[in-house]
Formats: C-alpha cells, sequence, structure tokens
C-alpha cells in the first residue's frame, strides 16, 4: 500500500490520470511489472490493471449497481453481446461478499449514499480484476468509522495481492494506512519515504517544503456578542425530492464560530442554502439580527447582512465566464457607486476590483481576467474579498477550504477568525473535523439531515464526534 | 491533435476568424459547383453582383435583411441568457398578425398613428406568444427549445387557417377570385411604411427601427443593471440567484423582449413588405431559424447581427434575382449553410489552441 | 367496413407516420448518445433526392433498384450527419446552431433543392416505388386488412427496426454503452468507454434513419421528388422523441398518432364533415407541450427526462 501525498494543486490527481490513461503524458515512461506500457485511453489502462476510484465518482446515476460495474466490460462475460442481468448481478454480489462491500447490485445509482456510491466504484475496480488500484482522497466523503471501515477493505485487497496507491493529503491517515509514502510537491516528487519512519511533521515539511504548525487549536474564548442568526425548527427538501434538513435550530452570536460537522450529503450543504434563501423551508424560520427572513428570498438575506460563501465556487459564488471584475461587483452592482439609476458605472467597478485584487493578493493578471482561469485560492479570496465588503453580521460558509493548498488554507482561516473578532457570527460548514476542531467555539453534528449533538469545541474529542457524524446515540 | 482552452483570446482572432470562414465557404460552395458541373468563379461572381453590386441591389439586400436583423436580435438578446428562443419564426407571424389586424382596424386613421399602432401591436403579439415558453420555463422549468418549438408549427397553422380555412377578418372575402385562390386583405394606403431613398439606397422605415433596437439593445446588455443581471444568469444562473437576482423576473422579461423584437419583424413584413397575410411566404422564407443563425454568427452582438443579416440578406435576394433555368436553385441555402459551418468551425479557433503534438 | 373512418385513418397514419418513425428512431440514436441534431429536416430531405436519383438512373429489377435507393438515401442522410457529428463533436460547436445550419445547408432551399433542380427530377413520378406487398385477399380482410396487410415493404421493415433498436438499448451491452455515453460521458470514458467513437456512431446512423424516412416520401408517400416535400416531417420527428420519452416502442405510437392527424382531417372531408384542417393538426403539438410539462418534475425527468448529457460537448481535460 502506498501513499501518494501532497498538497492541492500538486498534481497527485494529475499524476493519477496519466496512469489511468486519461491523459497522456508530455515525455516520459510508465513502466508497469517490468515492461514500458504507453497508454492511448483508460481501456488500455485497465486492460494493464490499472484501476482508479475518482475524487467525483464516474457512476452513472440512472442504472443500477451492477450495470454501472459491468459497463465498458470486454472481457469474458463481457465478450457476449447480449446484457445477461441474471448473471451480472450474481456475480456482483459474490464480489461484494467477498471484500465485504455492502451493496445492493440491483438499486439504482442515484438512490445510493456517497459511502455506497464509493463501494461501487471499488466494485468496478475489483470486477475489472484491477492488480493496481489508485484511490483518490477516498475519505473525504467518509465519517472516521467509515474510514476505518475502508481501510480494512483496502488491507484485505492488499493481503490479496493487489497494490493500492492511495492519494490523500492527510497526514495521519497516509501514516495509518500506508507502507511507503511518495509526497509532492508543485508537480514533483520531493521524497518516498516508509510510514512507519515519518512522522506526521516530517511528512507535512515535505509537503509543503517549510515548516507548519499542525493541530493548532483555538484555545482563548473570543467575546461573544448578542445572537444574530437564529434557525428555528428549520425544514427543507433536498433536490430530486424528500427531506434534507430536519426541524434544525441554531443560535449563533456575534463574533462566534459555530461548526457544523457531518459526513457530506447529510444536508448541510442543504442547511447552508436553506439560510441563506437559496432553498426554499419547508418550515421553520431564520431570523437575523431577530428580524425573519423572507422563505427563499436570496436578495432579502443580502441586505439583511448575510454573506454565503458556498460550497461551489466556481458556478455558484462566482460566475466563471465573467471577469473578476464583474464577480467582485455581483452582490453590489445594485446601488451607489456601482450603478447609478440602471446605468453601470464601469470606472468604479475597475477602481474596486483592483482594491480587491490588491488588498487580499489575488493573483491575476488583471481585472478582466475571466473568473474561471484563477486557481482555487484566488477564487476564495475574491469571494472573501466581496462578503466582506458588504459589512455582514453573519457569514455562512460552506467548506470555504475544500480543494485549497495549505498556504490557501491559511488564508482562509485567518480572514474568519479575523471577521469572528470583528464581531460577524460565522457558520463553518465542513467535512474537515479537524478544520471545525481548530476554529469553532460550539460544534454541532448533522446527521441524516437533523442535528444530532452539539458540543463545546474545547471539550470535543475526534472520537465522540465521530460516532455522532455516523448517527451514533448523544451520549450527553 | 490536442486541444487546449486558450487563457487569452487575441483580439485580431475575431476579425480574422470570420473573415477566413467566409472565405472557406465561397471555396466550398466553388467545390459544389465544379462537382455538379457549373462555372465556379462566374456563379460566385454573378451572386455577389446580384447581391450588393448591382443597380439596386443593395436596396433590395436591405429589404431582405431587414426581418433577420429583428429574428437574429431577437434570438441574441435570448440566447446571451442561455435561453434558447427558437420560437422566433412564430413570433414573427404572431407579430404580423396582431400588426396586419391593427393596420385593417386603423384605416382611415392618420399615418403616423397607424405605423405606432402597427408596431405596438406587433411587439405585443410577439410578447405576447413568446410568454408561453417563458411561464414554463419559469415556473415548471419546462425546456423552452421544445416549447418553443412547438408553437412555431401552432402558429402557422393557425395563420394558415386564418386565410385559407377560415372567414376570418384578416382574410380578403371580395370578388370571386378571392374565394378560389384565398389570400390576405390588403392593408390600407395609411398602412403602407414610409422610406427614404439615400443615394439610391432605398431604407425602409423597418430597417431603420431594426438599427434603433439593436442599437437599445447593445445599451441594455453591456451598459446597464439589466444587461448585467443577463450576462450573469447567462453565465451561471445558480450565480445569479446567490447574489440575490430574479432569476424567474428575468427569463420572463428576456423572453418576452426577445419575442417583442421578433413580432416586431413580422409587423414589419406587413408594414413595409407584403401588405397583406401571406402564410406561404412568411413559411417559406424560414426568417425565425435563419435569424437564430444570424444571431450565432454575430456571436451575440447586436451590431453585428446587422452585418451578418445583410450578408445573409444579399444571398437570399441574389436567388432570387437569379433564379432561373440556368441558376440552380437551392445554391443561396448551400452557401448560407457553408457560412454558418465553416463560422462555426471557426470559433474553435477563437476559444481553444489547437496543438498537434503526439 | 375498411371504408369506416377509424380504419381509413388509422390505415393512413400508418402510411403517413413510417417518415417520421424512421427519422425519430435515428433521432432517438443520437440523441442518447447525447448528440442533439436539429438538421433532421435537412437530412430527410437529402435522403429523398438521393432515393428518387438513384430511382431514376440505376436500371434494373424493381427490387433491386429499390434496395440501392434505400442504400443510397441511408448513405446522403449519414454524409449530411457526419458535418454535424464532426462540428460538435471534433469541433464541440453549439449543437443547436450546427443542427439548424445542417437544415439550411441540406434543407427545401439549399443542398436537396439544388441536386433535384440541378438533376432535374422534379415533375416526374417515380419509376419504382414501394408498393403494397401482401396480396389483395389479405388487404381485403376487415379492419386489419388495410391497417396491417396494406402497407409497403417500408412499413414493416420499420417495425423490424423497432424491435431491433429496442433490443439495442436495453439488452446489448453496446446498448449499456451508449446509454452510459449519453448519461454520463466521463463515466463511460474512465471505463474506456470511447465517447467521441460511439457518438460519431450514432450521429451518423442516426443521419442514415433520417435519409430512409425521407426516402419513404419520395418513393412511397408521394411518390415523386418535389423540392420540400417532406414540409416539416423532420421537425415532427425531433418532436416525436420527446414525446416518445427517448423510448423507440413509444416512437412507434406516437408517430402513428402524428401520422392519424395528418390523415384525419381529409377522412373525415371525405365522410362529409369539415373541419378546419389546421387546427386540427395543431393538436399533437400541443400535446407535446403538455405532455412536456407534465413530466417536468425532476423526478419524472430521472426516468422519463432527456439524456443528462444531450446537448453538451464533452472535454475530458477541461476544468
Amino acid at each position: 500500500m502506498h501513499a501518494l501525498l501532497g498538497e492541492n494543486g500538486a498534481g497527485k490527481t494529475t499524476l493519477s490520470n496519466i496512469l489511468t490513461g486519461l491523459y497522456r503524458p508530455d515525455e516520459g515512461e510508465i513502466v508497469l511489472f517490468g515492461e514500458r506500457v504507453e497508454f492511448q485511453s483508460p481501456r488500455d489502462a485497465l486492460d494493464a490493471g490499472i484501476a482508479m476510484v475518482h475524487q467525483h465518482f464516474r457512476l452513472v446515476s440512472p442504472f443500477t449497481v451492477a450495470e454501472n460495474v459491468v459497463l465498458g466490460d470486454h472481457r469474458d462475460a463481457g465478450r457476449s453481446f447480449l446484457l445477461r442481468p441474471r448473471a451480472i448481478e450474481a456475480r456482483v454480489e459474490e464480489l461484494a461478499r467477498r471484500y465485504g462491500l455492502a451493496v445492493e447490485p440491483r438499486a439504482r445509482i442515484w438512490q445510493l449514499s456517497v459511502g455506497e456510491q464509493q463501494r461501487v466504484e471499488i466494485l468496478k475496480a475489483l470486477y475489472q480484476n484491477a492488480r493496481i488500484l489508485i484511490l483518490d482522497e477516498p475519505t473525504a466523503v467518509l465519517t472516521p468509522q467509515e474510514a476505518e471501515a475502508l481501510f480494512v477493505t483496502i488491507r484485505a485487497m492488499a493481503a490479496d495481492g493487489r497494490t493500492v496507491i492511495f492519494i490523500s493529503h492527510k497526514l495521519n491517515e497516509v501514516k495509518a494506512v500506508a507502507d511507503r509514502v511518495t509526497v509532492l510537491r508543485r508537480g514533483q516528487s520531493v521524497a518516498t519515504v516508509s510510514a512507519a519512519e515519518a512522522t506526521p511533521r516530517s511528512l507535512a515539511a515535505l509537503m509543503v517544503g517549510r515548516e507548519v504548525e499542525i493541530g493548532r487549536r483555538q484555545s482563548d474564548r473570543r467575546a461573544v456578542g448578542e445572537p444574530v442568526l437564529e434557525v428555528d425548527e428549520l425544514s427543507a427538501d433536498r433536490d430530486r425530492g424528500g427531506p434534507a434538513v430536519t426541524a434544525v435550530s441554531l443560535t449563533i452570536c456575534g463574533g462566534e464560530i459555530v461548526g457544523v460537522a457531518g459526513v457530506a450529503g447529510n444536508g448541510q450543504r442543504e442547511l447552508a442554502e436553506t439560510i441563506v434563501g437559496m432553498r426554499l423551508a419547508t418550515a421553520g424560520t431564520v431570523r437575523v439580527q431577530g428580524r425573519a427572513l423572507r422563505n427563499g428570498d436570496p436578495r432579502d438575506a443580502i441586505t439583511s447582512g448575510v454573506a454565503y460563501v458556498p460550497e461551489d465556487r466556481l458556478g455558484t459564488g462566482v460566475a466563471p465566464g465573467l471577469s473578476v471584475a464583474s464577480n467582485v461587483v455581483l452582490k453590489s452592482y445594485r446601488g451607489s457607486p456601482v450603478s447609478s439609476g440602471p446605468m453601470l458605472r464601469f470606472r468604479r467597478i475597475r477602481e474596486l476590483a483592483e482594491g480587491v485584487i490588491e488588498r487580499y493578493d489575488v493573483r491575476t493578471s488583471g481585472p478582466q481576467v475571466p473568473a474561471w482561469q484563477l486557481s482555487g485560492g484566488n477564487l476564495q479570496k475574491v469571494v472573501l474579498a466581496r462578503e466582506f465588503s458588504g459589512e455582514p453580521v453573519v457569514l455562512v460558509a460552506a467548506s470555504p477550504t475544500r480543494g485549497l493548498d495549505v498556504s490557501g488554507i491559511e488564508t482562509v482561516h485567518s480572514y474568519l477568525l479575523d471577521a469572528a473578532s470583528r464581531g460577524v457570527g460565522i457558520l463553518l460548514i465542513s467535512e474537515d473535523l479537524d478544520e471545525i476542531l481548530a476554529l469553532a467555539d460550539r460544534i454541532a453534528v448533522m446527521y441524516e439531515g437533523a442535528v444530532v449533538g452539539e458540543r463545546d469545541a474545547r471539550l470535543a474529542t475526534v472520537e465522540d464526534l465521530g460516532l455522532l457524524m455516523a448517527g451514533g446515540e448523544d451520549g450527553e | 491533435m490536442r486541444i487546449e482552452r486558450r487563457l487569452r483570446q487575441p483580439w485580431w482572432l475575431t476579425v480574422v476568424v470570420p473573415v477566413v470562414s467566409i472565405l472557406a465557404a465561397f471555396v466550398l460552395s466553388g467545390l459544389v459547383l465544379v462537382v455538379t458541373g457549373h462555372p465556379p468563379l462566374k456563379s460566385l461572381h454573378r451572386i455577389l453582383d446580384a447581391a450588393f453590386i448591382a443597380d439596386g441591389a443593395l436596396s433590395e439586400t436591405v429589404i431582405s435583411a431587414t426581418p433577420l436583423v429583428f429574428t437574429g436580435l431577437a434570438a441574441a438578446v435570448a440566447f446571451r441568457m442561455n435561453l434558447f428562443n427558437i420560437g422566433g419564426e412564430g413570433q414573427l407571424y404572431a407579430g404580423a398578425i396582431t400588426g396586419a389586424t391593427v393596420g385593417l382596424l386603423m384605416a382611415g386613421s392618420p399615418s403616423p398613428l397607424v405605423f405606432a399602432g402597427m408596431i405596438a401591436a406587433g411587439a405585443a403579439g410577439g410578447a405576447l406568444l413568446a410568454a408561453i415558453p417563458a411561464v414554463l420555463r419559469a415556473f415548471f422549468s419546462t425546456n423552452e427549445i421544445i416549447t418553443s418549438l412547438m408553437l412555431n408549427y401552432v402558429v402557422a397553422l393557425v395563420l394558415e387557417y386564418l386565410i385559407f380555412d377560415s372567414h376570418s377578418y384578416l382574410r380578403d372575402t371580395s370578388g370571386f377570385e378571392a374565394n378560389v385562390f384565398p389570400q390576405g386583405k390588403t392593408l390600407p394606403d395609411e398602412a403602407t411604411w414610409s422610406s427614404w431613398t439615400i443615394h439610391g439606397l432605398l431604407l425602409p422605415l423597418g430597417f431603420l427601427l431594426a438599427i434603433a433596437v439593436a442599437t437599445l439593445v447593445w445599451v441594455l446588455y453591456s451598459r446597464t443593471r439589466f444587461g448585467f443581471e443577463v450576462q450573469v444568469i447567462g453565465n451561471s444562473a445558480r450565480a445569479g440567484r446567490y447574489a440575490g437576482m430574479r432569476t424567474r423576473r428575468k427569463i420572463l422579461v428576456v423572453m418576452c423582449l426577445s419575442g417583442a423584437i421578433a413580432g416586431l419583424g413580422g409587423a414589419s413584413q406587413m408594414g413595409d413588405f407584403r401588405h397583406q397575410l401571406d402564410p406561404e411566404g412568411l413559411r417559406q422564407a424560414n426568417y425565425g431559424y435563419t435569424g437564430i443563425v444570424v444571431a450565432a454568427l454575430a456571436r451575440y452582438n447586436p451590431f453585428a447581427v446587422v452585418l451578418v443579416a445583410l450578408l445573409l440578406g444579399g444571398l437570399t435576394n441574389a436567388g432570387f434575382t437569379l433564379q432561373g433555368a440556368d441558376f440552380p436553385a437551392g445554391l443561396v441555402g448551400v452557401m448560407q449553410g457553408l457560412i454558418l459551418f465553416c463560422a462555426l468551425g471557426g470559433e474553435l479557433f477563437v476559444r481553444y489552441r489547437v496543438r498537434f503534438a503526439w | 367496413m375498411n371504408n369506416s373512418l377509424v380504419v381509413v385513418v388509422l390505415a393512413s397514419g400508418v402510411l403517413y407516420g413510417t417518415p417520421l418513425l424512421y427519422a425519430a428512431l435515428g433521432e432517438v440514436l443520437a440523441e442518447r448518445s447525447g448528440v442533439l441534431n436539429l438538421g433532421v429536416e435537412g437530412m430527410m430531405l437529402m435522403g429523398a433526392v438521393a432515393g428518387f436519383w438513384t430511382v431514376e438512373r440505376v436500371h434494373g429489377p424493381t427490387s433491386v433498384v429499390l434496395a440501392a435507393s434505400i442504400g443510397a438515401a441511408a448513405l446522403a442522410g449519414a454524409v449530411m450527419a457526419a458535418i454535424h457529428a464532426f462540428l460538435v463533436i471534433t469541433l464541440r460547436a453549439n449543437q443547436i446552431v450546427s443542427g439548424l445550419a445542417l437544415t439550411i445547408f441540406a434543407g427545401a432551399a439549399g443542398l436537396s433543392s439544388y441536386l433535384g433542380n440541378d438533376l432535374q427530377l422534379a415533375g416526374k413520378p417515380a419509376r419504382h416505388q414501394f408498393q403494397e406487398i401482401f396480396p389483395s385477399s389479405l388487404q381485403d380482410l376487415p379492419v386489419i386488412g388495410p391497417i396491417v396487410f396494406g402497407q409497403s415493404l417500408l412499413v414493416y421493415a420499420s417495425w423490424v427496426c423497432v424491435v431491433i433498436v429496442a433490443l439495442y438499448l436495453t439488452r446489448t451491452r453496446l446498448g449499456l454503452n451508449l446509454r452510459a455515453v449519453g448519461e454520463s460521458p466521463a463515466a463511460a470514458d474512465a471505463m474506456g468507454v470511447s465517447v467521441t467513437r460511439y457518438r460519431y456512431a450514432h450521429t451518423l446512423v442516426g443521419g442514415a434513419f433520417a435519409g430512409v424516412g425521407g426516402a419513404a416520401f419520395s418513393l412511397s408517400i408521394t411518390p415523386q421528388w418535389v423540392d420540400g416535400l417532406t414540409q416539416g416531417a423532420g421537425w415532427i420527428a425531433i418532436t416525436l422523441v420527446i414525446f416518445a420519452f427517448w423510448r423507440p416502442t413509444l416512437c412507434l405510437i406516437g408517430a402513428y398518432f402524428f401520422g392519424a392527424f395528418t390523415a384525419l382531417p381529409f377522412a373525415l372531408q371525405g365522410h362529409g364533415v369539415t373541419v378546419a384542417p389546421e387546427l386540427f393538426q395543431t393538436l399533437p403539438y400541443v400535446a407535446t407541450v403538455l405532455a412536456l410539462v407534465l413530466v417536468s418534475s425532476r423526478a419524472a425527468r430521472l426516468r422519463f427526462g432527456a439524456p443528462a448529457a444531450l446537448g453538451l460537448p464533452y472535454v475530458r481535460e477541461e476544468r
């Protein structure tokens, strides 16, 4: 079991996409089982025995599990022209049983939880009889307990004689699972070390290229003010129907950071969207400084002082095809000084954008550059700059550091702490427990759309929170 | 071959690529002519002559281009917001029906009043028809491509019904011949739109109106808050909602605006050129569908729409002029199609960089 | 009895519905791969010209000539589809615009008209045409005689095509891969299914089907070549695909439904009832819009909706 460790943007995913034939290398060669190979397509890589579980699953959602597993297969069972659903289902079931991957072969993908979908991806690789399996950030969507179960499966596969390449940026995880670790930095392999001999600190230094503080923890509590955001018995539906958020109540005071922990897909995103008015609440109210917001009206939330850093940066947080300047004024275009009457004032917009670029150190060649060309970290700076420029009283931040490199994460964290010290109440939604533990004053855990427990951040432990995230009973 | 998205689009590409595309289309058209045994250079020369150079050709071209400017603008206005209104065809018919009705009803009133009435009615007719797919899209998220397309057929059939199969107000029922060969009532003289001649170039009121609309659209889309919202929503509807924009309202407004512009094209057909409701003529002209192509070629820029409409209108006009035994009909459509194909292909070179490397 | 309104309408519904059925089957294949081709009208008209031209120029026994003409029609449709495929798959052009361009290029004022006029095909009856193949004893059977046995080979062949396409989509491995390409090209690509190849192949086959549909006009319904003889059938076929929720078997029902609506007003006139045929013919379009509204909910769209990647170019390396 080999781990590929590196920051976001270090080139881990690109490297594995080359190994699986999705991208073609510009130069260099791949030697597989002692033979030089050249992949023209993913098919070649699969045939050579390399399979990958992508971070964003590559599943066909209206298909059944079994159909997804046999997709593209052209060996033995796959050679027959006709589909034999029964036979396929039986094989998939057998395989699932052997590796302890519980999924129903006849279920359709869109009915499955994220964890189940990941199992389908692993089944696909096993069905293809992959000798080398690449897992790209597999634990990002799992509870600590589910991650443990995944590690058991991985070990079973390794015991079977398969090679597992495990991509991660989490130090502890890498140390726990891997035999050897290769560290990537800015597209280069900087070292390969034995996992047993490495320490989280030495790995972090290799990964970032300098000493970093890890495990920093919030020690001093900030002064907490009046309640600024009161969420009362809020419920909302998910996109394809059915409840996503059920009767969630939360109170956030000025200057306080409340973390919402939970495994992805347990209603956190929907909760954030409902609070800021982008999703219709089916019941309950949201109050900002005591005044109830109009249901499903983002503009009312904005004018009431609710800022929002959405999970989906490129596409919701910014309009990707529009310039940085346009995105800077995305929310302030309606009034002075950005517009006067119905007309826009382009000089003002340009000045504002240049100000943001300078103050927040956004790396771009100018305000007219389309937003999609910015790196994740710089994009997030634009989003944060815009959201803070509205002088918010509440900030809802959903996975604000996802996909950022270490320095980007540090920047975002410092902005959040800064805002809290200025008296902004912050709701921080994150799947990264370490992040929540480092920043939050209080932690609420969501499971299946409900808040199943609330903890004081100073007293919370990973084990306890993990249990809550998995739907365990609240022990308090 | 590798195709990469361009980080920067050099400005000259946006000029060179369309020009090269059009040249390539002419070369390919020449090829079609050679293959079918016609002299390519002579035929192409005749087309260009009949479209732009010969005496009075440009005036005829303006007439052919006017409806395309309207439908092109109509498509551009909606496509900019990623609203694929392909109902320009039906909205133009609707504007023609309402425009002609008002023109007939207002017989006897002073001309400027009648013009104003017809313009307002045409815009209203087109907007009303466009409101149907708009409402369905805004409130039921029904795909507007299909609904607007379906309505084209519905209105086309209504149009035929009004003239060929009923004794409607719009049908000419006077005289014996009118019963054998059904046709629309001819509009009164007061409803015949003015035109002006400058240096031998005939400029109908409709064309000037189209230019005015193009200017208005340009100001609206590139200088105002409304245009900013359209841009944002067109690029990412979620980002628009996130920014507190009223996306539903915007869908309704933009669709109706698009329909109104197409409807103006219909009113202009009645007031400027046809002076009676003529279902067959309107249907065969395919103004609405060609307008989409015009808009795409113009990359949804309102002024470019005018230029492209003149180019395609010129070809159409040449087709009419030259039609005869020695000139194969359909060549014009072939050329229009080829120009489009080449422009679409050329678009790739504007947006992407193509590298040949292995 | 066989002159009764219902029988006459159904029999001619099958006749008029057949070209729609071919074209719609082709469009189903293309759209299932994620390629929206609005150029059906153009492809049909090219098929009509190519088929008719073959019948005019090729000499031999009727069956051979007709087989050749169908081949030529299919080829013409496929060649037109290839232009669209190249533009939208390789060059990533906007599918709506490219399809409309194809209709303008090949359609009633374009290449099909150019070729038809240039080859002087107009005004001649077809030298061979598809005729009823069953003996009149069978055709005279009550009710099913005219409807089932009174048809030409093109109709029976279309039934075979429906069965083949339906089985292909749901029961074969290639069909499974095809549906994956249309639903989630990224997933298909990662499993080694070539998105580009599948899209090209099915767009081309789709064009061939449309070409055959066009030939059904010039060799069976009309049967001669007239400029723009399909009169919008290509657009109806596109509608039909949506109406049939991208399912071949429903295409069959839908095609005959649309065909019957075309025939009904004329049949009614024969029975002394006058209705305005135009208003009558709006009904299928109105019905399509209503059907669309009904299946607009998210849940319904997952089951009955368009393939998720329809209209979107697939680019592997774009972020």
